[in-house]
């Protein structure tokens, strides 16, 4: 009944963008006409798909999400609490669309801009770049993404370049029933150092779908630090693909943190290419009322030497169901890999529910491999000690829970970002708990 | 010391001959007709039929599952003859009147039927190309109430109660290959343990595959009443045949208030060669109902043979206080492939279980783990235990876990581990500094790993599984 509509959805779709001009790269038209040749042979996913087992988005269809237009309204003082002290260069996106007064680019040591603007100074780099990563064969948002590929952020850190204030590219929801494409490209070339913060966060409660995709390159010894925020509307949909490639002894530390949407759905995908690339990958799901937050990873190993850490938390609380599924690939010959995944998961209320599947898929013997996933509430003996203490129950609950999503929060090292998450957490537990 | 390994896994398969015994085979290929012809053969009531006719009829609607991380070659369905039987003789009074032929076959796999009996008081039901042959002990357990006896024997003498149970658990259409088994299972066996009795022996069934091209598609279901108790074993060996062979068999085990089963199982059935041609397809449906309070079923599983391994022996933990157990070891080396692992469904209160899952890879094979722990929201305080460790042997192989956690009640707590890892240098320099050998170093090593699970099993196949493991791989560490 509904996956009749689905072909037809999508066909929807591709034909309300058609208006798009061309392109004078060839091989940037080439790449979306191959993304909508995909997005034509593709169906939406439904639970029947295992990789959406959990997740329904069948209601995504319900609504007439038209592609977002152009909104030039916003003041900077609409959007300024959700800047950070520390950011001297800011990329801000309304609606997908990049606005350049919002944004600031303080003359910086390395190349950051829009899109179109960086496809006329810096077209080779992109090329070699742009879609190579986010692969759109089986995923039919990446291909969605690709096919309307307009405008995004684009970050370039030249070789050995050590930035040392972190960069914020910020996309602002602001408009209904729209579609946006957000795109971010990072580039780290060898030995560059970056930290980058990729916030989500809309200004009323709006229902509108953002489909996302980063890519992320880093050459040998690059290092970067990937924070990604989403705080969208609880009303909207939030589909994100991100991508990350990892050469020679690189290091990608990446923490997400998911407070918003209806229904989000963030798929990390981080591949070491090469030997001796190391990579942190924490998470961080708070939950209430009817939200729904999947987060599927996937960490594949293909050369020797590679390690791999991962911590990943959900909080669910009234009726919210988190999902979680963390793939650990080891390939042939990925000898001497060293990975750890940790699945850690705490219900709030009787209604809310989890679903957790930790994967490890091996196929070299010199590895060390372990994962671990636990589920469970707060436990009686930590209050009982509290109130002990003379915290009231609630308190003692608030305090626990906030503890719990902490440890991830923690190791977000932009002060005043840390501080707006830490507020955040302890406003929801302290509006949910019982 | 790859080169003794080598050598040790590489050993041919110890239990591969035919017995040439006359067997009395239905055509090849499956339809209504070969379902009444089985059911006719074995005399059947009424009911039965139209179980099997139900069962074939919803397994026309179905496809063959494809999600399952094994590959094999498309199974023809109509190649396969649904029935064979040794030529039907005179009824056998004793053990002297069973075909020498047999009983020597039993003892090439090491299974004396008297002098287990005797020695290790197993009452063994012993079950050769799907039926029932000969069974001992009958008297001894008929003293007590306990009902053990081929399911088509079952028929006949206790019509009620396997009308009763058959299919509760393992519903008709409950997957591919159960549905197929519903339609043409020929034999397999019943056990029955009245209220409060304890079941004062294990019970034991050997399974032999013999006809070459034969399915064998038994069935087996225990019942235990309030308050009583039974260990059941199984054990398969299976001769060596080129082409491959399907098994699809259905276990069903039901457990009232206070009852409590074990059920253990060492599998050494034909894995095919070293090329990865032949062997056995081990497709099996296991489920056990913990329908009463306080009931308690265990699975304990040594996995060696077979060239693809598929089951998932599961619990419902329907009874509140109910507990599921299940501890597994699959050995898989060359191309054998192995799919295997639980569910634990929670529904009662307080309901526990425990997973411990120990897989060893070696050769080209692929080991899976693939579990579900469910906690549905009626499961107050429910509680879960997983642990699934891998071990590889070379470079070649691969294992994999695939744990589904899926809570909705916040007063259970769920906890999963596992962990990879593979025999290190500096544990077998360890040994042969104490002059130990590589050989013997490994299979310390790999028996030690598996150790929390062969402590499950009981005495007589403890000592069978080591050495089961220590010749399966011997040779394949290096």
């Amino acid at each position: 009944m509904s996956e009749a509509t689905h072909p037809d959805y999508l066909e929807c779709l591709l034909k309300s963008w058609q208006a798009k001009p061309a392109e004078s790269l060839s091989w940037l038209n080439q790449l979306r006409a191959q993304a909508i040749d995909r997005v034509s042979t593709q169906k939406l996913p439904t639970k029947r798909d295992e990789e959406w087992r959990f997740t329904d988005i069948s209601s995504l269809t319900r609504l007439p999400y038209r592609p977002s237009q152009p909104d030039s309204n916003l003041h900077i003082q609409d959007i300024q609490h959700l800047f950070l002290d520390e950011v001297k260069n800011r990329l801000v996106f309304v609606d997908g669309h990049f606005s350049r007064q919002l944004s600031v680019i303080a003359n910086p040591a390395f190349t950051i801009g829009n899109l179109p603007e960086l496809l006329s100074t810096h077209a080779p780099i992109l090329e070699s770049h742009l879609g190579q990563y986010a692969r759109f064969d089986s995923n039919v948002f990446t291909a969605l993404n690709t096919a309307f590929l307009r405008d995004g952020a684009v970050i370039i850190a030249p070789k050995n370049t050590v930035v040392a204030e972190p960069i914020h590219v910020l996309f602002i929801a602001t408009q209904s029933e729209v579609t946006h494409y957000p795109r971010c490209l990072f580039i780290g070339e060898s030995g560059s150092r970056v930290t980058l913060i990729e916030d989500y966060a809309a200004l009323e409660k709006a229902a509108y779908i953002t489909n996302a995709i980063t890519e992320i390159s880093l050459a040998a010894n690059a290092r970067a630090q990937h924070i990604r925020l989403q705080r969208e509307s609880t009303q909207a949909f939030h589909l994100a693909n991100c991508a990350v490639s990892l050469a020679h002894a690189s290091n990608y530390q990446s923490i997400s943190i998911a407070l918003g949407s209806r229904i989000s759905r963030y798929n990390l995908d981080v591949r070491l290419t090469d030997e001796a690339a190391e990579c942190v990958v924490d998470g961080l799901t708070v939950i209430s009322d009817r939200q729904l937050a999947d987060t599927h990873t996937c960490i594949d190993h293909s050369k020797p030497g590679g390690t791999s850490h991962q911590l990943h938390k959900c909080i669910a609380d009234d009726t919210a169901h988190a999902v979680f599924n963390g793939k650990i690939i080891v390939r042939p010959h990925a000898q001497r890999t060293n990975s750890s995944q940790s699945s850690r998961n705490l219900l709030l209320s009787k209604t809310a529910q989890v679903d957790t599947k930790p994967q490890l898929e091996i196929f070299a013997d010199d590895v060390k491999c372990s994962h671990g996933a636990t589920v469970g509430q707060l436990d009686q003996e930590e209050i009982f000690y509290l109130r002990s203490r003379g915290l009231s129950e609630k308190a003692a609950r608030n305090l626990l829970t906030y503890a719990f999503g902490a440890e991830i929060i923690s190791r977000i090292p932009v002060t005043s970002l840390r501080q707006q998450l830490e507020q955040a957490v302890l406003d929801q537990t302290q509006s949910n708990s019982l | 010391m790859s080169a003794v390994l080598q050598s040790l896994v590489n050993q041919p398969y110890k239990h591969g001959f035919v017995t040439d015994i006359e067997s009395d085979i239905a055509p090849k290929g499956l339809n209504e007709d070969i379902i009444r012809l089985i059911s006719a053969k074995k005399n059947e009531p009424e009911w039965l039929l139209s179980f099997r006719l139900q069962a074939y009829q919803k397994w026309l609607t179905m496809t063959e599952p494809e999600w399952q991380n094994v590959h094999y070659p498309k199974i023809d369905f109509q190649a396969i003859s649904y029935y064979s039987a040794p030529k039907p003789k005179k009824k056998l009074a004793s053990m002297d009147e069973v075909d020498p032929e047999l009983l020597r076959t039993f003892e090439k796999l090491g299974v004396p039927m008297h002098e287990r009996a005797a020695l290790a008081g197993v009452a063994v039901d012993v079950i050769f190309d799907s039926v029932s042959v000969a069974t001992t002990y009958k008297q001894k357990l008929a003293e007590v109430g306990i009902i053990f006896c081929s399911i088509s024997e079952a028929v006949h003498t206790h019509p009620e109660l396997v009308q009763k149970y058959l299919g509760t658990v393992v519903p008709v259409g409950d997957n591919y290959f159960a549905a197929l088994n519903s339609a043409v299972f020929t034999d397999g066996s019943f056990c029955f343990i009245p209220k409060g009795v304890k079941c004062p022996m294990d019970l034991s069934t050997y399974f032999r595959i013999n006809t070459e091209g034969s399915g064998q598609f038994e069935r087996t279901l225990i019942i235990a009443e309030e308050g009583a108790s039974v260990s059941y074993l199984e054990g398969c060996t299976a001769p060596r045949f080129d082409t491959n062979q399907l098994h699809a068999a259905v276990v069903e085990l039901i457990a009232l208030d206070n009852a409590d089963i074990k059920y253990s199982t060492v599998q050494n059935w034909y894995a095919g060669d070293e090329k990865g041609i032949g062997g056995i397809y081990n497709f099996v449906t296991k489920r056990g109902l913990a329908k009463g309070a306080n009931s308690r079923i265990s699975w304990t599983q040594v996995e060696t043979g077979s060239a693809i391994t598929w089951k998932y022996p599961s619990c419902i933990l329907r009874g509140d206080n109910s507990v599921g157990e299940f501890y597994s070891v699959a050995v898989t080396n060359n191309y054998q492939q192995a799919d295997t692992g639980t569910k634990m469904i929670h529904i009662g209160k307080n309901t526990r279980s425990t997973i411990v899952s120990k897989g060893i890879t070696a050769g080209h094979s692929n080991s899976s783990y693939r579990g579900l722990v469910r906690i549905a929201p009626t499961a107050e305080n429910a509680r879960n235990y997983s642990q699934c460790d891998s071990m590889l042997i070379g470079d070649q192989c691969g294992a994999h876990t695939f744990p589904y956690i899926q809570v909705h009640n916040n007063s259970a707590t769920v906890e999963h581990e596992a962990s990879t890892s593979k025999i290190g240098e500096d544990q077998l320099f360890y040994f042969s500094q104490r002059g130990i050998g590589a050989e013997e170093a490994v299979s310390m090593i790999i028996n030690g790993f598996c150790k929390d699970v062969f402590q499950q099993l009981p005495m007589e196949f403890a000592v069978e599984a080591t050495k089961l493991l220590s010749f399966k791989l011997e040779g394949s560490v290096g």
